[in-house]
């Protein structure tokens, strides 16, 4: 039996008296007032205990609500189990802080690598067409609204686009109520926008661009198709949403903590999966050109051209060319290319034209 | 009160916590957070808010926070789940987004009240419970058309907006079911603004007027005279803060009281706070914010020791009038929006 000094604490009231408290093996306690008087008896299903926190005293709490406060801040009763102590074990152990700063990196890391995009695919998968076809009307409402303007193209020019159009829809039996080709007036230069519900705009500078290589538009066109087979405005929907969550709720509780790693981490975060999207875009276009006879190198000559035409009008945010929800997303994006660098688009293009090329040898042999 | 007087009781309120302990429960909550996405953090908020209350004590006995980590975590998952339709339908339809925020706009009044209600009636001082009464219209008058009002008439209002918010916050602070009574005069918020803002011109002039000469007159450059410059507006900035928030924090505990229950008084002084405050702000940057709990501590044992609490026989007689059954949803909805509600 041990005897604790405290204070004895009323139920639903301010009255308070100097007590002590008999603590038997059995789990028995008995309190008597400073004046001998006894208050309370106990038994081990009629009290428990408040939480073990460093630095301060257990309370006793009591059935009716009364509660028994030892005056020692270090004691902590016998019947705590080791459950009841776990918290604050961890909490006051420098080797639990020192390992954490390891474990956290590590486990972020393979949340952003592999969690969130592996959940944020799943996801997609049960997300209904009409979302997307949804998604896809108000982008070029909002766009036709803001950043494009009708097409001056003559009725030849978009002839010949059409018909290019026209060879992908049917080689790669593309269901026509779903993809639509648009052409706009676009101030920002050449680029080709792929909307999730299957409408592609090209813009008329990229027409014009491309007059004399239709094989170029064509690896650009398919490019496009790539990011609308593989539902990545969606995805990307889906991953920004998780890592908000998931970064809200990883560090939301954390003072000023929050709104920095919000701000910063899930912007950059955006950059990298907007690159592993154009580059999953680009395979598409490389897998899918020698179906028309072309090399892949026709998307390095693309990429050229365009490189061409923006390195001399200097606009640097045209290179977005996924207009849709990624470019109102924050301002990070205009610092941190959303893109993979181009000349590795072109290497990579080139190097897809020179494997088809062996493979057609090897076949020709 | 005459009667009562010879047992009045006054103390400064003592706060206990240790910069180093709290370090350790505050980091590996932060741990525990991040590695269960978050679902610890109702846990961790919970053992946070013991520690800083339980350190706390006045006459005594400490303060008690009495949510269980269901109540916040509830509240949470409410609010996480309304904030991913949010995400996702605004995004489908931006109308709807629209919708969504306006009507989050409309129940704001109320999720504020919630808020205050939830975190004052889980807090508990010698078993009896504080609570907030605070009513919807109110708060549309304080938080929406007196703000507002201030701005409308230049900022001259401000100040005493500023004192009507305060007030109104703190009258309808009970506990035991006796209203606090503030009795503060908006006087006293012109004096802080005015002696802040005159600070503030007159130091501005004169580190503009004597950076400005330093800067031309040094021969090594002007590098060494920027850096002087850039520390005294940072020291500047440090006066100023503290400047307002003593003479206010004075006068608010000055003027605050539960009759027969507890008065209080403060004798905050500005350069101590000043050097309290710029201090934190230093910690925080070295250290990339890992000091922010050393920094709420110091905090902490700073206001608790110019803290004077007088406690009043009456104290022995209340009971408490609260039930403890709030959703914690308010708060959290209002926290996880990101609508904070410190006014100063």
């Amino acid at each position: 039996m041990i005897t604790i000094a405290g204070n004895y604490q009323l139920a639903g009231r301010s009255e308070m008296h100097p007590a002590s408290a008999k603590v038997y093996d059995t789990g028995h306690i008995i309190i008597h007032h400073e004046n001998g008087e006894q208050i309370m008896d106990s038994w081990p299903d009629d009290y428990k205990f408040s939480d073990v926190i460093p630095g301060l005293a257990v309370d006793l709490q009591l059935a009716d609500g009364a509660l028994f406060i030892p005056n020692d801040n270090r004691f902590r009763w016998p019947q705590l189990t080791s459950n009841n102590l776990l918290a604050e074990w961890l909490e006051s152990h420098w080797l639990v802080v020192f390992s954490s700063i390891l474990i956290v990196p590590l486990f972020m890391w393979s949340m952003i690598n592999y969690v969130l995009p592996g959940a944020a695919h799943a996801a997609v998968a049960f997300l209904p067409d009409s979302i997307a076809e949804s998604m896809g009307q108000q982008t070029l409402y909002i766009l036709d609204k803001t950043q494009l303007d009708p097409t001056e193209l003559s009725p030849e020019q978009q002839q010949r686009v059409t018909k290019t159009w026209q060879r992908i829809s049917d080689e790669l039996e593309l269901p026509t109520d779903k993809y639509q080709l648009h052409f706009r007036k676009f101030d920002l230069g050449a680029n080709a926008m792929a909307l999730p519900d299957g409408s592609i705009i090209v813009t008329d500078d990229i027409v014009t661009l491309m007059a004399d290589n239709p094989d170029a538009l064509l690896a650009v066109l398919l490019h496009e198709v790539g990011h609308v087979e593989h539902k990545h405005s969606l995805k990307m929907v889906a991953q920004t949403t998780a890592t908000t969550m998931l970064f809200a709720m990883m560090f939301g509780d954390i003072d000023g903590a929050g709104e920095l790693i919000l701000g910063a981490g899930t912007g950059l975060l955006q950059t990298a999966f907007s690159r592993d999207m154009e580059r999953e875009a680009d395979e598409f276009s490389h897998k899918n050109l020698p179906k028309f006879n072309i090399s892949p190198a026709a998307f390095a000559d693309a990429m050229t051209l365009l490189l061409s035409s923006h390195s001399s009008t200097e606009e640097e945010n045209a290179e977005d060319s996924e207009g849709d929800i990624r470019s109102t997303l924050s301002h990070w994006l205009q610092y941190l290319s959303s893109h993979p660098e181009t000349q590795a688009r072109i290497e990579s293009a080139k190097q897809a034209g020179d494997e088809r090329q062996r493979e057609s040898n090897d076949s020709a042999d | 009160m005459e009667n009562g007087s010879s047992l009045d009781r006054t103390d400064t309120i003592k706060f206990s916590g240790q910069s180093g302990e709290y370090f350790k429960l505050w980091f590996v909550n932060m741990f525990l957070s991040i590695i269960t996405l978050g679902i610890y953090s109702a846990w961790a908020k919970v053992r946070d808010t013991q520690y800083m209350y339980g350190h706390t004590q006045v006459d005594g006995q400490s303060f008690r926070f009495l949510a269980t980590p269901m109540q916040i975590l509830k509240g949470r998952i409410v609010a996480v789940v309304i904030f991913i339709l949010y995400m996702v339908l605004s995004q489908i339809n931006p109308i709807i987004g629209i919708v969504m925020a306006l009507g989050f706009l409309v129940a704001m009044p109320w999720l504020i009240i919630q808020g205050i209600k939830f975190s004052m009636r889980m807090t508990a001082y010698r078993n009896v419970r504080f609570s907030f009464e605070g009513t919807y219209g109110g708060v549309i008058v304080h938080f929406l058309l007196l703000p507002i009002l201030g701005a409308i008439t230049l900022y001259l209002a401000m100040p005493w907006v500023v004192q009507q918010i305060q007030q109104y916050l703190n009258n309808n602070i009970t506990y035991g079911g006796k209203h606090f009574e503030q009795k503060s005069s908006a006087g006293q918020y012109y004096i802080a603004a005015l002696f802040s803002l005159g600070i503030a011109l007159l130091g501005g002039a004169l580190i503009a007027g004597l950076g400005g000469a330093a800067i031309a007159s040094a021969p090594t450059g002007p590098s060494i005279g920027l850096v002087i410059v850039g520390l005294a507006a940072f020291a500047l900035f440090g006066i100023v803060t503290a400047v307002y928030q003593s003479i206010i924090y004075n006068h608010i505990m000055k003027t605050l009281s539960i009759e027969n229950v507890v008065s209080f008084d403060a004798e905050m002084k500005t350069i101590p706070f000043a050097v309290l405050m710029l201090t934190n702000l230093l910690l925080i940057i070295v250290t990339f914010g890992l000091a922010i709990p050393v920094v709420k501590i110091r905090t902490a044992r700073y206001i608790a020791s110019v803290t004077k609490v007088t406690i009043k026989p009456g104290i022995d007689e209340l009971i408490n009038t609260v039930e403890g059954s709030d959703s914690a949803f308010g708060e959290e909805a209002a926290g996880l929006f990101d609508t904070d509600l410190s006014i100063v």
